[in-house]
Parts: C-alpha cells; structure tokens; sequence
C-alpha cells in the first residue's frame, strides 16, 4: 500500500521535472496537465493498452489490418489516423468503436458506429482521410515524390470523440508507412526524343509486360500509378502530355499529338527490359482520348486498353491529336449553386463534333471501360456506351468490358486513398472549383474494386 | 523366351524383329528428337514471359513471415528458389531450395516441399533460416545487423534447374526488406550516469514496459533484439556491458542497477513493470539481478542459454567472466578445431558456492536453451536452477522451454543458425572458434517457437499482469 503510494507520488515527481525536456509534439499546458493526468490514471490501470498494425510498413494497394487490445471489455474508444500531405496539410479520419468482451477491437472485424465511415471497414481510416478542419478549400491529395512514404499515425483514443474537439485522451498510437513502390523496383526519369516521363521498372531481369499510364486534363506528371504498377510486376511510362514545364506550349494547351505518343509507345518497344509484344495503355479522363487514338491510329498494337471515365472525343481536337485551350469553349460549363462548374456536359457525345469522336471500332484488342455512375466531370455513361455500341455494330463486343461502379465519381484512382468530390481547378484569374462527383464509401468500393479488376485484366492481357 | 535387352523393340507390347542396323537407326532418331525437344522446351521457356515471383509482405519486420509465389511457370517444370543478402561486413550469404511447379505452373514456398538445397520439405521461411555464407567465404562467420535504423535486404531469385542452377541468370528476382524497427519508434543513444546503451521508445504517449535487454560475453552492443522488442510495445534498452577497455574500472553491479533505473524512472515507463532479458551472459547479470538486488525488483525475467556461475560474491559480473575465460583455456578442441567450453563448465558449477542463490529470486522467471549447447553447460544450469527455486518454494514462478538439438545462440526467428563461429577472447585477443551447438533445421524451429512464447510470457507479465500493488 505504502509502496504504491510512494511510486505513484515519484511518478508525479519526475513527470514534472522532467516533462518539460520530453513534451510531446502536440504539447501545450492544456496537453501538458491531460499528459500527467493520463499517467497517473493509466498508472493504476490493470493493463496497458496496446495498438497494433500489420504490416505497418504497406503498399498503398494492401489491407493494414489494425488492432487495439488490453483495453477495458465494453468500453468505447475512437481510432484516428493522421498524415500529412506534401503540401503540409494535415489530413484526418476517425472512427468510433466500442471494445468486445475479450476488451479488444479489431478493424478488420469491426463495425464503426460513427465517425468518417460507418460499418466494418478495414481500410475506412485511409480512404475516409480529409482536410483537418480549418484547411485550405478543394484540397487533393496526390503524392509528387513516389520515393518515399505517406507517414501515417493512427491513435487510439478514450470515448467517441472527434480530433477536431482535441481533448481526448489518447490511449496508444501506432506509426505506418505507405508506399507506393515496392523495394527494388526501379525510377528512371525520361527525357529524350522530346517524351518527358517517368519509367518504373520491376526488379529482376524482365522482360515485362509493359503500361502506358495517361492522366487527365489537369496535366502535369503523375507517378504514382505507374510506380504501383511497376510494384506488381509491370513495367510502366507514365508521360506529360500538358501542363509540364519540359513540354512545349502553353501549360493550358495540349501541344503534343499523335507522334508524341507514339514515341512514347516506341521508347516501350526499343527498351531492352520490356517485352514488347505485350504492352498495354491505361488513360483516366480525358487521357481516354489518346488512349482510344494509339490503339487506331498510329500504327501500334496494344495488347489491352483500360479507360476510366473517359470521353471519346474532344470539341477541341485537331486532326493531329493536339486540344485547344480547354477555357475556349465554356458553352455546355454548368455552375451549381456554390459555384463549383461540372464538365460533363461538355463530353456528352450528343455534344461532341462528329468528326472529334475516335474510330473506335477500329480497336483489335481488349477494352476495358470503367465508369463512376455520379461522374460529374465527364459523361462516362454515355461515353461508355457510344463505345460498347460502336464495337457492338463491328462484331467486336468480345472485346468490350465494362465495369460500372454506382456512387463512384470521376478520379477513379488506386484504392484505400482518399477522392476529392470537388477541388480547385484552377486559381487564376479567379478560383475555380470543378465537381468530381461521387460519395465517399461507393466511391472507396469502386477504387477498391477497380483496381484489382485492373490488375486482373492486365495479368490476364499482358502475362498469359 | 530369352530375356528383353535394352536394344529389343516393342510395339504395343508384341516385340519386333528388326534388324540391328534399323534398331540403330530408331536409337538415333530418338536421341534426336529428345534433344530437340529439350532444346525447343529451353527456347521456349527463354521466349515465354519469365515467371511472376512475389514476395509478400515485400516490407517486414524480421519476426515476421512472408510468402514467396513463382508463377507462370511451365507445369512440371523444375526450378531452384534462391535467397541472398549481402551483410554489413561485406560477406554474402545465401539459402535455396529445389521446387517443381504443379500443374498450373506455381511453386509457392508456403506450401510446397523444398527437395533439396539448404533445406528441405515445407517450409516457408527456410529461405532465411538455412541461410548460410556463400561457398569460398571466411570461415567462422556471424551475421549480425549493427545499424537496426536500415533494414536487411533479401534478394529472393527464381533459377531455371536445381543443379547447376546458378550457372545461367535468374528468371526473376525481387528485393524484400526486413526490418528491426517499426516506423515511429525513437533510438537515443544513453551515456548517462556512466550506462552506455541504446535506448529504444515506441510511437505513442505510454506509458509501456520497459526490458534491460542484454547480449552474451561477445561484447560490444547489439541492438537488434532491444529495437525489435520496441517494435512490439516496450521500452528498451539495449545495454553495453562489456564494451569497455581492460583498464577502466571493473563495473560493479551498481552499473546494471543504474541501467535499470534509467528505463525504469523514464516518464514513458511504467515503473513497476520493468523486466529484464538477457542471454548467455547476459542472463546471469539477469539472475543476479533478481536474486541480490536490493535496488531493483525487476518484474518478470526471461533468460536464454542461462548462466547462474557466480563465485566468490562481491565481485563484478566481468571479472568474473575474464577469470572463466581464462580458465577455459583447457577448454576441448575438437577434430575442426572449433572450441568447447561446455564440459570444463560444467565442472566450475558443479560447486554449489560458485552459484548464484537463485532461489531468491521473486519473479516471474522464464528459461530458454537448447540441448545441444556446446558452449555452456545450459541444461545441468536449467535444471539446476529448477531445483533451486522448487527447494526455496518458487516453482511456481518458473517457466522452462528447452529444444532438442538446438545451440546455444538462440535469437529471434528466421535468423540463420550458426554452429560454430569466430570468437574473440577478451582478455588475450586470441581468435578462436567456438562451438556453440544445434543443428540448423531443430535450431530455427526452436527460434520461432521461443520467440513466440517469450513475447506471449512478457505480454502477460508486463502489459496485462496482475496489478503488482495489489500484493503489497
């Protein structure tokens, strides 16, 4: 009795002598009483809780199965997950569970009963991550640098409580990483024969299956679908097509046409680590467009397409694959009532020029089509069947699959990530904000299933 | 009906006449087109898409396991899956296993039988178990990752054959990393007090237990095992104890005592669930600790390959060592001129005064060794150390696991076996070879079933024990 006294009184003691040197990141004097009370009442608990996850090291594509034990039986708790982003944003998400009888929670299992999702999901804490309250409006998160990891901190905390009322008591924390590149695997920056890309490259020998990986409007260089699939066993060459410094033209303008992709699918061919009768192209939005024109026009074969929400035609198209400014044409922009514009209506093929729409039943290989039915951004609806039919009528529906994912929006990305509904388009002249569409756990599900139907496809069209 | 030979011809089971000249002609034919197909096969398997090798998890701590799948191989096809590290001192090591694909061309190491190699049958982490130095490296070799802050990188390949395989180049290969710490976990180094260590804090607020974590006589300071028990929830501290010049001052005991305190009167830790690990030697500072201490009362203890020789009370834990290492001089050479400390050991306990008094220990005590330790008689120790504490009515608190043909370095799983390794002798800087015991295949098993009982003895003693202040 004399004995626990005296230690819980030493406790008191060093703690404030010494807790001013070791005060934690989130140390203010409110957080600095919370932390001696918190010792000194989880000093007479029977247990201490503990918070795991496996594998805490990942790749963005696999499950991190999360664990809470040693805590009391019934007894509610919230689990939290925080990052931040390159930018420097923090990004939150928070669930609410309660402990079982053997006094644990396992999210793999578990049902959440609030917070940023609800029901058993095990991967709810990465994809339903959101600005931090207070943050910066039409926030997206995308990782620049593949080379190194999304630090991830999940913590366990007392009671059902959200982070933004910070006053809970946390429990325990667990810190994970996330990668988009597995070891081994290979950057390799690409500027030559005026291609600007990245290559990733599996380890080992290869020969590999090789991918094309085109994005969207937005423009830019984005690497990390190409460094996941390179993760999994495919080589893959992400390239710029507008909006990268390295490129010539305005940023706005797509300046590059037919013959720079097809230096791009020739630099694939020529290089020594990938087979080359077996590669394929992968366009998300209106990356669609030079996906749909490499398979038909320039003389390339692909083994396999794989479109995401992507139209088939452009009004801005020229002859040569190249898009004029994409803020010249506003006449189908509709405006909700926040302000925020959806392009669907500019990509709905009832709008678009004959001419401006690809020869799709040209096409000799496998097409897979993935839509999200609350698209705002593009008419994939529509635009997937105009596909189907035009295959359809060339005797060519073998070919056609399609995957159709209800309550999933536009950026149909790699899964357990979190999707923007709406984000900044532009911010000058003034602030634009475009609508993506989709809901949060539809839109998780779709992610979460495309990808392994892609990864199928591409192991079905580019291995066998 | 003379015997059949080997140039007699069948057909449909009714033997044909043919004349010698035809038969040879037949013989010919055959040989051709059995080399052909050979060749077609090799070219063909050259030209196909090389096989699909996965490694999963790609990234893990070294305790855990991983699945390694070849697929897209011909079925039937015969292939020899191969392990190499290239380790801080520069030595490569290696293990590998001969494997057939089945029908839809995989081999999964999990669940396949290896038919030869390093190891054999079922065995999904033999990759890293059997492990052994290349053939033409130093002989004597340890493996042992000094920087726990990078992980081990395993190069895991798929080579077409099982003999000869290494002569052409890999169909695939992949690199995993294995890892001592988890993300998040704090290293500081501690030179506080005169206690030299490497203190380990997992993510978190705490408060956690805490281990004084300690190695055998080999000196110096290893911080693997401190860095991987931080990965699973406690404070650690991996202490250097032998790391010092012959002419400084012989620690006392008061050294292991302060170390004690330091992780115990960490604002992190719970102080009244401190326990200790220690291994060959260091176990003995464990024993003595637990026996004499009136500064510390450590809560549990774990001790692999236990030491309890203990002469001549009052003095230091390394004189005490220099003066048996020096008396092991006489010690047996065998026929490989590998050393054997364990029979003149076992003659220095036979004296109940050279033990330790471990029936005064008050903790929960948990014994780990191996029955083939050639290095220290731990099994007459064991045992000794039973009776001990059943004669001073504390059976209760002891618990023993003990292996068959398992050595004397027993460390955490997957890592690989050593029978026999180059030693230093601290006093003289002899290099000699000490036996240390165990065959490979026993030895690893015992590995990843101590591991796994350790962890589930200190979770119980030091995360969800009884309250200790409720006893007193």
């Amino acid at each position: 009795m004399f004995r626990a006294h005296m230690s819980v009184t030493r406790i008191w003691q060093l703690i404030e002598k010494r807790m001013m040197s070791c005060i934690s990141v989130h140390g203010k004097l409110p957080g600095l009483q919370r932390a001696v009370g918190e010792v000194r009442r989880k000093s007479s608990f029977r247990q201490s809780p503990l918070l795991t996850a496996t594998p805490v090291r990942a790749l963005i594509d696999e499950q991190i199965s999360i664990k809470g034990r040693f805590l009391s039986q019934n007894y509610p708790v919230t689990v939290c997950a925080q990052m931040h982003s390159e930018e420097g944003d923090l990004w939150e998400a928070f669930a609410h569970y309660t402990t079982n009888a053997s006094s644990s929670i396992n999210l793999t299992s578990d049902h959440s009963v609030g917070g940023s999702y609800v029901g058993c999901e095990p991967m709810g804490l990465f994809w339903a991550l959101e600005p931090a309250l207070g943050s910066r409006e039409g926030l997206r998160l995308r990782k620049r640098n593949v080379e190194t990891p999304y630090i991830v901190k999940i913590s366990l905390l007392e009671g059902h409580t959200s982070p933004s009322e910070g006053q809970s008591n946390e429990l325990a924390a667990v810190t994970t990483e996330r990668w988009y590149m597995a070891p081994g695997v290979r950057r390799i920056e690409i500027r030559q024969n005026k291609i600007v890309g990245t290559l990733f490259l599996p380890p080992g020998p290869g020969p590999f299956p090789a991918m094309l990986d085109l994005w969207g409007m937005g423009g830019g260089l984005l690497e990390y679908r190409s460094a996941l699939f390179a993760s999994r066993g495919f080589a893959s060459l992400s390239v710029a097509y507008m909006g990268h410094k390295d490129l010539p033209g305005p940023p706005h303008i797509m300046s590059v046409g037919d013959s720079y992709f097809k230096s791009a699918c020739q630099l694939l061919q020529d290089h020594c680590q990938v087979d080359a009768d077996r590669i394929g192209v992968i366009g998300l939005s209106f990356g669609v467009i030079p996906t749909l024109r490499i398979a038909t026009r320039i003389g390339f074969k692909p083994s396999c397409l794989i479109c995401i929400n992507g139209p088939v035609g452009s009004p801005l198209l020229d002859e040569d694959g190249k898009n004029k400014m994409f803020e010249s044409d506003q006449k189908h922009w509709e405006f909700d009532d926040r302000g925020y514009v959806s392009f669907r209506n500019v990509f709905l093929p009832d709008n678009l020029p004959p001419e401006s729409k690809q020869k799709v039943k040209n096409i000799t290989c496998p097409l897979m089509y993935i839509l999200g039915e609350d698209d705002l951004c593009t008419a994939s609806t529509e635009n997937a069947d105009l596909i189907e039919e035009a295959l359809r009528s060339a005797g060519k529906s073998h070919l056609f699959t399609r995957l159709s994912y209800p309550g999933a929006g536009h950026l149909i990305e790699p899964p357990y990530t979190p999707y923007a509904r709406v984000s900044l388009w532009r911010a000058k002249p003034e602030k634009l904000f475009t609508l993506w569409g989709g809901h949060p756990a539809p839109h998780a599900a779709a992610q979460e299933d495309a990808w392994k139907r892609i990864l199928e496809f591409m192991e079905t069209h580019l291995r066998r | 009906m003379e015997a059949a030979n080997e140039t007699d011809v069948f057909l449909n089971g009714e033997q044909l006449n043919l004349g010698t000249d035809v038969k040879y002609k037949i013989f010919l034919h055959l040989t051709e087109f059995l080399f052909l197909k050979k060749t077609l096969l090799l070219s063909a398997m050259t030209q196909v898409v090389p096989p699909i090798l996965s490694v999963t998890p790609s990234r893990a701590l070294v305790d855990e396991k991983f699945k390694v799948l070849v697929e897209n191989l011909p079925p039937g096809c015969p292939v020899t899956v191969r392990s190499l590290h290239h380790s801080e001192d520069k030595d490569d090591w290696e293990a590998y296993g001969h494997y057939v694909s089945d029908h839809s061309g995989v081999v999964s190491v999990s669940e396949d039988l290896s038919y030869g190699g390093t190891y054999t049958g079922k065995e999904p982490m033999g990759l890293l178990w059997s492990m052994r130095p290349v053939p033409g490296s130093r002989p004597g070799l340890r493996l042992r990752k000094m920087n726990v802050c990078t992980p081990m990188l395993v190069t895991i390949s798929v080579h077409s054959g099982h003999e000869g395989f290494r002569d052409q180049p890999p169909l695939a290969s992949v690199l995993t990393e294995r890892w001592y710490m988890a993300p998040g976990i704090r290293r500081i180094n501690i030179n506080e007090q005169g206690v030299q260590g490497t203190l380990f804090i997992p993510p978190g607020p705490g408060p956690f237990p805490g281990l004084l974590d300690m190695w055998g006589g080999g000196g110096g300071l290893l911080e693997s095992r401190a860095a991987l028990l931080a990965s699973h929830g406690y404070v650690s501290l991996a202490l250097d104890y032998l790391g010092f010049d012959q002419e400084s001052e012989n620690l006392e005991f008061k050294y292991f005592e302060t170390a004690f305190n330091i992780i115990k009167d960490h604002p992190q830790v719970m102080p009244d669930r401190v326990g200790i690990f220690g291994l060959s030697l260091g176990s003995l500072v464990a024993v003595t600790l637990a026996a004499y201490s009136t500064i510390v009362k450590p809560c549990c203890i774990v001790c692999i390959s236990c030491n309890h020789y203990y002469p001549a009370r009052g003095s230091t834990v390394t004189s005490k060592f220099e003066g048996v290492t020096r008396q092991l001089s006489k010690a047996r050479v065998n026929e490989d001129n590998q050393v054997i400390w364990k029979d003149v050991a076992l003659e220095f306990i036979t004296d109940p005064s050279n033990i330790a008094e471990v029936g005064r220990i008050n903790c929960p005590t948990l014994l780990v060794n191996g029955c083939d330790d050639q290095n220290w008689p731990t099994v007459e120790t064991a045992e000794d150390v039973a009776r001990l504490m059943r004669e001073a009515g504390k059976e209760h608190l002891l618990s023993r696991l003990a292996y068959p043909d398992t050595g004397h370095l027993i460390e955490p799983p997957f890592s690989p076996h050593f029978r026999a390794t180059t030693f230093v002798m601290r006093s003289s800087k002899e290099k000699v070879i000490l036996l240390w015991g165990g065959q490979t295949k026993p030895h690893s098993d015992a590995q990843e079933d101590s591991w796994r009982k350790i962890l589930s003895f200190l979770q119980f003693h030091l995360y969800c024990g009884p309250n200790l202040k409720a006893k007193i």
